[in-house]
């Protein structure tokens, strides 16, 4: 093959925000797609254990042909070189690479054992996996029939409530949107992180400098220790999940927060249910919205929360929003 | 009579070492040199063209040179290294297990039986063929000593070339056309590309749209990514056409603005062969054999930085003059490459072995 020719480099990026901000924004795509990973992370896992072991200890399992049940059996190769033991498929400078001391029969034994166990508990976790992916249920479109919606004039009262209630950790917002309550929280002293879905918004709050997980605010919860947050506000997500989505994210925020914590939740009211902008298609998707403000009280007190006065009740307002506001008991 | 002998795990008419074995077998036996297929496994599109590896001592004469097409594990490699004819090994390159544990760890394990495998051939082989210079430090390392590096054969099929006649680029009012063409694999990374093309309309081009051609390699990989197009709200914009004819894949070239390669390990990338046949302009993160391949056909971007790809296309395809300059590039690195003659370099090198 000929010499290629020198290849055209670029170096050029147009960036979101500071490259600082683009390169965190990267990382939270990747992040997000990494989570979709079936097998644990892109390090080795439990069973490059077995990868490793069965190598080196192991019969050989490369197929179901006749040609793998012949190397197997180490029978003699017709026409060829004689009869091969599996051992031998390991060059000598492998050997001697991952001999280490010299293995004994005793131990050889034992780690074919291990081994065993391995595919044993490999062939286990099959299964779950096969079990876990039925019951994790792919995003449909349903979120994105609901557009991102910021918090408009309730971020005022809403931040009000955050600072007098002067929490200690972070604060958590569901579907973050673009961020302005993010920019209203840190403007006011209060660590904040955003939870949101949809990568193409998440992106620009990644970009703006924000702490955003672009996932489910469900599974960012998952992802925090019990009785770290100091606060969380839930809004956008509440109007989209089903009932008994709704209860689990109510017990993972319940779960995380540490006690006496706030907990602020943006609802949409059921009174202008039937006109509201999400359509027909959404609101079957979505089964029957939205939940009473009775509902509401009941949720929370299940779920370990003491209900306060509503932060803002005006259901006659051109938002229509309710803003709850309670605290993990 | 003594001929030459592909042994081949699977023999698939559609892929890169597929067509290189038919290619090879059809040269063989131009030239009046014996020439048969032998597989592990039969594939039911290729049975007339193969026969079972278990067969080949019934057949075999004295002075037979057997060629190994290598490119992941298989009973083969100790099978044929226990055997006492000259062994030639052609190597396509092992996808690094750690970029496929985390998405199907029994391919992972196999494509580390892989590069034991090859070391254990090495001691045997009379002669190896990578098919870049990437590859062949692969070999060097795995302790072949007498190694040379001839391109794929047969890398650039008559639809391919006869695309080039009917390109459609240059359309005003839409967004650019992103394409990847190549299996759907880990080592692809795909997700590279999606990440770039939600920067790219966020920023340059919100019209921007990719089309991803090619069969689902690791199938968990295959429903991620369009999982995470889904989620990412990109339904719309990213199209996955699947295993596509080589007529459909000639025509993504002919329709596309720029080929998009993110791959974080190629060993050649036939697809960028075939971007310079169409003068389809291609952006790619230099990794693996990519700089090697591409050359000064396309643009390269150093850093795995989606934000810098993103205003590398866009600036490549705002500029009409620029996307001439690389197509013409494209056309002298084909000719460097020689990918025509490369089958005839390979005959020539094996028959020299009998």
């Amino acid at each position: 093959m000929s010499v290629p020719s020198p290849p055209q480099r670029s170096s050029r990026r147009d960036s979101g925000g500071s490259e600082d901000h683009d390169a965190d924004a990267v990382a939270a795509l990747r992040a997000a797609f990494a989570r979709l990973q079936p097998q644990g992370s892109g390090a080795w896992n439990f069973l490059a254990a077995l990868t490793h072991l069965s190598d080196r200890y192991s019969e050989y399992r490369p197929g179901a042909s006749e040609l793998s049940k012949l190397v197997a059996s180490g029978q003699a190769v017709p026409g060829g070189a004689g009869p091969r033991r599996r051992r031998s498929r390991l060059s000598a400078a492998d050997r001697a690479a991952n001999s280490g001391p010299v293995a004994t029969p005793e131990l050889e034994w034992a780690m074919k054992q291990v081994v065993e166990a391995f595919r044993f508990l490999s062939a286990r976790v099959a299964i779950l996996e096969e079990r876990a992916a039925l019951e994790d249920v792919p995003v449909s479109g349903t979120p994105w029939l609901m557009p991102a919606q910021e918090l408009g004039r309730w971020v005022e009262p809403v931040v009000a409530h955050l600072v007098a209630s002067d929490p200690r950790g972070e604060v958590v917002h569901g579907d973050c949107g673009e961020g302005a309550l993010l920019d209203a929280l840190e403007s006011a002293g209060i660590a904040a992180h955003g939870a949101e879905p949809r990568g193409t918004v998440a992106l620009g709050a990644l970009e703006r400098g924000h702490s955003v997980s672009v996932c489910e605010t469900a599974d960012e919860l998952s992802a925090r220790s019990p009785a770290s947050l100091g606060g969380v506000v839930l809004s956008g997500v509440v109007d989209r999940l089903p009932l008994p989505a709704l209860i689990t994210l109510l017990a993972r925020v319940q779960r995380t927060l540490t006690p006496g914590a706030p907990l602020v939740v943006v609802v949409r009211t059921p009174q202008v249910a039937d006109d509201e902008p999400l359509g027909v298609v959404a609101r079957d998707l979505l089964g029957p919205r939205a939940l009473h403000a009775r509902t509401w009280a009941l949720l929370l007190e299940r779920a370990g929360f003491v209900s306060g006065a509503p932060l803002v009740a005006d259901p006659a307002s051109d938002d229509r929003r309710l803003v709850l506001s309670s605290v993990r008991r | 009579m003594s001929g030459v002998h592909q042994f081949v795990p699977l023999l698939h008419r559609g892929d890169a070492v597929g067509r290189h074995t038919l290619r090879l077998r059809d040269l063989f036996v131009a030239r009046g040199v014996p020439s048969r297929i032998y597989v592990e496994l039969v594939d039911p599109e290729t049975v007339t063209e193969t026969e079972l590896a278990t067969a080949y001592p019934g057949h075999s004469e004295p002075g037979d040179v057997l060629l190994y097409q290598f490119a992941t594990a298989s009973a083969m490699a100790p099978w044929l290294a226990a055997r006492a004819e000259t062994l030639v090994v052609n190597y396509h390159n092992i996808t690094p297990p750690e970029l496929l544990a985390a998405w199907d760890n029994q391919v992972a394990l196999g494509q580390l039986r892989a590069g034991a495998e090859l070391r254990t051939l090495a001691p045997r082989t009379a002669l190896a063929i990578a098919d870049s210079a990437y590859n062949n430090e692969h070999l060097v390392a795995a302790g072949f000593v007498n190694s040379v590096v001839v391109p794929p054969s047969a890398a650039l099929g008559d639809d391919i070339l006869g695309a080039a006649e009917r390109v459609q680029r240059g359309g005003t009012g839409r967004g650019a056309r992103w394409l990847s063409v190549g299996r759907v694999a880990p080592n692809k990374a795909l997700h590279e590309t999606v990440i770039a093309l939600m920067v790219a309309r966020a920023h340059r081009d919100p019209e921007a749209t990719l089309l991803v051609v090619g069969k689902a390699a690791i199938a968990s990989y295959d429903a991620a990514l369009r999982r995470f197009v889904a989620e990412m709200g990109l339904d719309d914009a990213v199209t996955f056409a699947g295993h596509a004819s080589d007529a459909a894949v000639a025509a993504a070239y002919a329709q596309a603005d720029v080929l998009v390669v993110t791959s974080q390990h190629e060993g050649f990338c036939v697809p960028v062969t075939e971007a310079m046949a169409v003068g389809l302009p291609v952006v790619a993160y230099a990794q693996g054999a990519l700089p090697e391949v591409l050359g000064a056909a396309g643009v390269l971007v150093d850093a795995v930085d989606p934000y810098g790809l993103a205003s590398t296309i866009a600036d490549l395809l705002e500029d009409p003059a620029r996307c001439r300059e690389l197509a013409a590039a494209g056309r002298r690195q084909l000719a460097a490459l020689d990918l025509a003659g490369a089958g005839d370099r390979l005959v020539d090198l094996v028959c020299a072995l009998r």
